[in-house]
């Protein structure tokens, strides 16, 4: 029997002109519902009308019917469906209230006014469930993205709803913190309940999915999951060092999260740095960007621009265009090109003259990569730069990458995205424990993909 | 850790500092208050605060004696042109100000337990009922600072490296505008998550009652203690104003007045071992 069902609904936001979501048909039933589509395609939407933040928290308006866990979707607010549907969002930082593991996962109790008595056993049932009863007496601000994340799963699932919803949950998590979401997600699917998860990464949850949706400009049909080879062209050598670290330690603070660090980059070579949450990638961008200061050792660069892309780009959006952001880069690195060649590269042409913030997350992203790769960088370092890319932002990404190698430019690369490394990188550094050592290169895993199944997408 | 033990400290600190201009008073606040600080929270983690506190006290004090040209005993004096420093610089000013320095010290230290020695939760736990959902609120922005923080330091860093250099208040807009609104984004993503976890969907209950322990209540008593002895001698006159103008005088002390002080002591000896 279907825990959710929608008829024929279509919405639209505040100010919208097209329909986000349109002439929808779904039900939604016990097992693991997976949902795909590229960003902007109305995933993030379709996954907020399970719980009636669409359109009670965006407002907007809305047509068709929905019925969730019984009840209709417009008359019942968010708060009330909260008790029916739990929710779990992309980044486990922005949706946490306290600091406390048991207190934040009590915290959907207090709101729904249950007794302090029988609050505890629910606590540890919530966090047993998602595997997480392990961390029920610590701090958040101390646990890895994947606990967290967990910990996100299990303050959902406190309030015991019947359907939970989880939006990318694993996107900025290690394949570690990934698997750990990942089983809980299984294993709740396993145990009757509905999960509905939208994301990029299909592989870790594919083959446990009932059902493949796709998303795609405001429509939902069924999706068929393929998986396509990745091929890795054969490439030279690079001869010129364009970087090295000698000797060097490394930390935030004092105390040196990288230690006897001895690597070097050449020009136009791809190395990619591979590693667990917190392993110190970030700071080895950072201490060769020149932004933290080595506790010991030396840190060369040749001479040139260094471009760096830090790990969420789009929260240096701030031009009134996409043109001007680029244009912003070229000026001050002196570079005289139009921005035109890099917004076509990425496909941002049609978009350059857009407020960037109002464009959908894998635009805005990829506005982000225009406006810091632009120009020719001698170095470039990225961040972690595919997190919560959808296919079209981290194609754009991989072409981008391959032209600045073609004119030379030193990448550095920190990434979980082994498809990524595989793909692009041209020599894989292990960043763990404190160390960085050169690690192997495996073969392309392939990528999956998901295409409609056209007889059942909706006209 | 009870939150409303805490609390009826600070406010008996707060109050310590506020009922009179009394610099005697002053000191004996600021001297409790920086022993239980210190007891609590330890040097470690409070120096960057205290040393905080001293310049700021340092900076009230020279305002109050650049800018405040009253009193007979005058140090020095400067010519009338200069603006706001300008006319003699006096020794009552100067004490004035230093004793208007402690006060602020003494007040802005006295809350600081609330955020060092307390988990969030703890300070929502002390509030009383009506308030819990303002109180959940107040927790979830709290926990968005370190986030906030993160992402201007990240956005800094990243217009550093697209050539931004800070060159005057106008330069700051690239990395403030964009911080400004990615904060904006994420309590906007905070506020759907909360929604999400049946925020305000009713009466609210808690999760755990706060415990008292027996320490908690020798806190909250000597903060009562406190309370009461200074509400009295301001009502009996024995917690007398101190105006040093136009020459400094020796403020008046009273035992009612150095009694109703030294209960607010009583954290620096409880709050001795890890809280």
């Amino acid at each position: 029997m279907a825990l959710a069902s929608l008829e024929c609904l279509s919405y639209w936001y505040p100010l919208g002109q097209a329909p986000a979501l349109t002439g929808v048909d779904l039900a939604i039933e016990p097992g693991l519902t997976l949902v795909a589509g590229p960003s902007g395609g109305g995933k993030s939407t379709l996954l907020r009308v399970l719980n009636g933040l669409v359109p009670h928290f965006h407002g907007g308006r809305i047509a068709g019917a929905a019925a969730i866990c019984g009840l209709d979707l417009v008359r019942t607010p968010t708060r009330r469906l909260a008790r029916h549907v739990g929710f779990v969002f992309q980044d486990p930082e922005r949706q946490s209230v306290y600091g406390l593991v048991e207190r934040e996962v009590a915290f959907g109790l207090e709101n729904s006014a249950v007794s302090p008595a029988a609050m505890p056993d629910r606590v540890d049932r919530a966090l047993a469930r998602a595997g997480a009863l392990h961390l029920r007496g610590r701090r958040l601000a101390t646990l890895s993205g994947g606990e967290r994340q967990r910990v996100a799963v299990a303050a959902a699932l406190v309030l015991e709803p019947e359907i939970l919803v989880l939006d990318e949950p694993t996107s900025q998590l290690d394949p570690a913190g990934t698997e750990l979401v990942a089983g809980a997600c299984r294993r709740l699917a396993e145990a009757g309940s509905a999960v509905v998860v939208a994301e990029h990464r299909l592989q870790p949850l594919l083959s446990s999915a009932a059902r493949l949706l796709l998303v795609d400009e405001g429509r939902v049909g069924t999706g068929v999951a393929r998986l396509v080879g990745l091929r890795r062209p054969a490439r030279d050598r690079p001869t010129l060092p364009a970087w090295q670290l000698r000797g060097i330690a490394v930390g935030p603070g004092p105390e040196p999260v990288l230690d006897a660090v001895d690597v070097a980059g050449g020009a136009g070579e791809v190395v990619v740095l591979m590693g667990p949450n917190g392993g110190g990638k970030t700071t080895l961008l950072r201490c060769l960007a020149g932004l933290l200061r080595p506790l010991a050792g030396r840190v060369e660069r040749g001479p040139g621009r260094v471009a760096y892309l830090p790990q969420d780009p789009a929260a240096l959006l701030h031009r009134p265009t996409v043109r001007e952001e680029v244009e912003l880069t070229l000026r001050r690195a002196g570079e005289g090109e139009g921005a035109g060649a890099v917004l076509a590269q990425l496909g941002l042409a049609e978009f350059a003259e857009r407020y960037p913030r109002d464009l959908s997350s894998g635009q805005r992203q990829r506005a982000a990569l225009a406006a810091v790769l632009a120009g020719s960088p001698a170095i470039a370092l990225l961040d972690e730069p595919t997190r919560g890319m959808d296919g079209a932002a981290r194609r754009a990404l991989v072409g981008l990458v391959e032209a600045l190698r073609g004119r030379g430019t030193a990448v550095v690369i920190a990434t979980h995205d082994a498809e990524l490394a595989a793909e692009i990188g041209d020599r894989v550094l292990a960043v763990e424990g404190g160390r960085v050592v050169e690690a192997e290169l495996a073969p392309p895993p392939g990528a999956v993909t998901v295409e409609p199944m056209l007889a059942q997408v909706p006209a | 850790m009870n939150g409303r033990a805490v609390a009826a400290w600070s406010a008996a600190c707060l109050l310590g500092v506020l009922l009179s201009t009394n610099p005697a008073y002053r000191v004996l606040v600021l001297a409790a208050v920086l022993a239980a600080v210190l007891a609590g929270v330890g040097w470690a983690r409070s120096r960057r605060l205290l040393a905080g506190l001293g310049l700021a006290l340092a900076a009230a004090g020279l305002l109050t004696f650049a800018t405040n040209h009253l009193g007979g005993d005058v140090l020095f004096e400067l010519p009338a042109a200069v603006p706001l420093a300008g006319g003699p610089w006096t020794l009552e000013s100067l004490v004035y100000g230093t004793s208007f320095g402690i006060a602020l010290a003494a007040a802005a230290l006295a809350m600081t337990p609330l955020s060092l020695m307390l988990e969030t939760h703890q300070v929502v736990d002390a509030l009383p009922a009506p308030l819990a959902r303002t109180g959940a609120v107040l927790a979830a922005s709290l926990n968005l600072v370190p986030s906030v923080a993160r992402s201007f330091t990240a956005i800094a860093e990243a217009q550093r490296m697209r050539g931004w250099r800070p060159r005057g208040p106008a330069s700051w807009g690239e990395v403030v505008v964009p911080a400004v609104l990615t904060a904006i984004e994420d309590s906007i993503q905070l506020a759907e998550a909360m929604e999400a976890r049946a925020f305000g969907s009713g009466p609210r209950t808690r999760y755990r009652p706060p415990a008292w322990s027996a320490a908690d209540g020798a806190v909250a008593a000597a903060a009562g203690l406190s309370l009461a002895l200074l509400i009295a001698a301001r009502a009996l006159g024995l917690l007398a104003d101190w105006h040093p103008y136009p020459y400094l005088v020796l403020p008046v002390i009273t035992p009612l007045g150095v009694a109703a002080c030294l209960p607010l002591f009583v954290p620096a000896w409880l709050w001795r071992s890890p809280v």
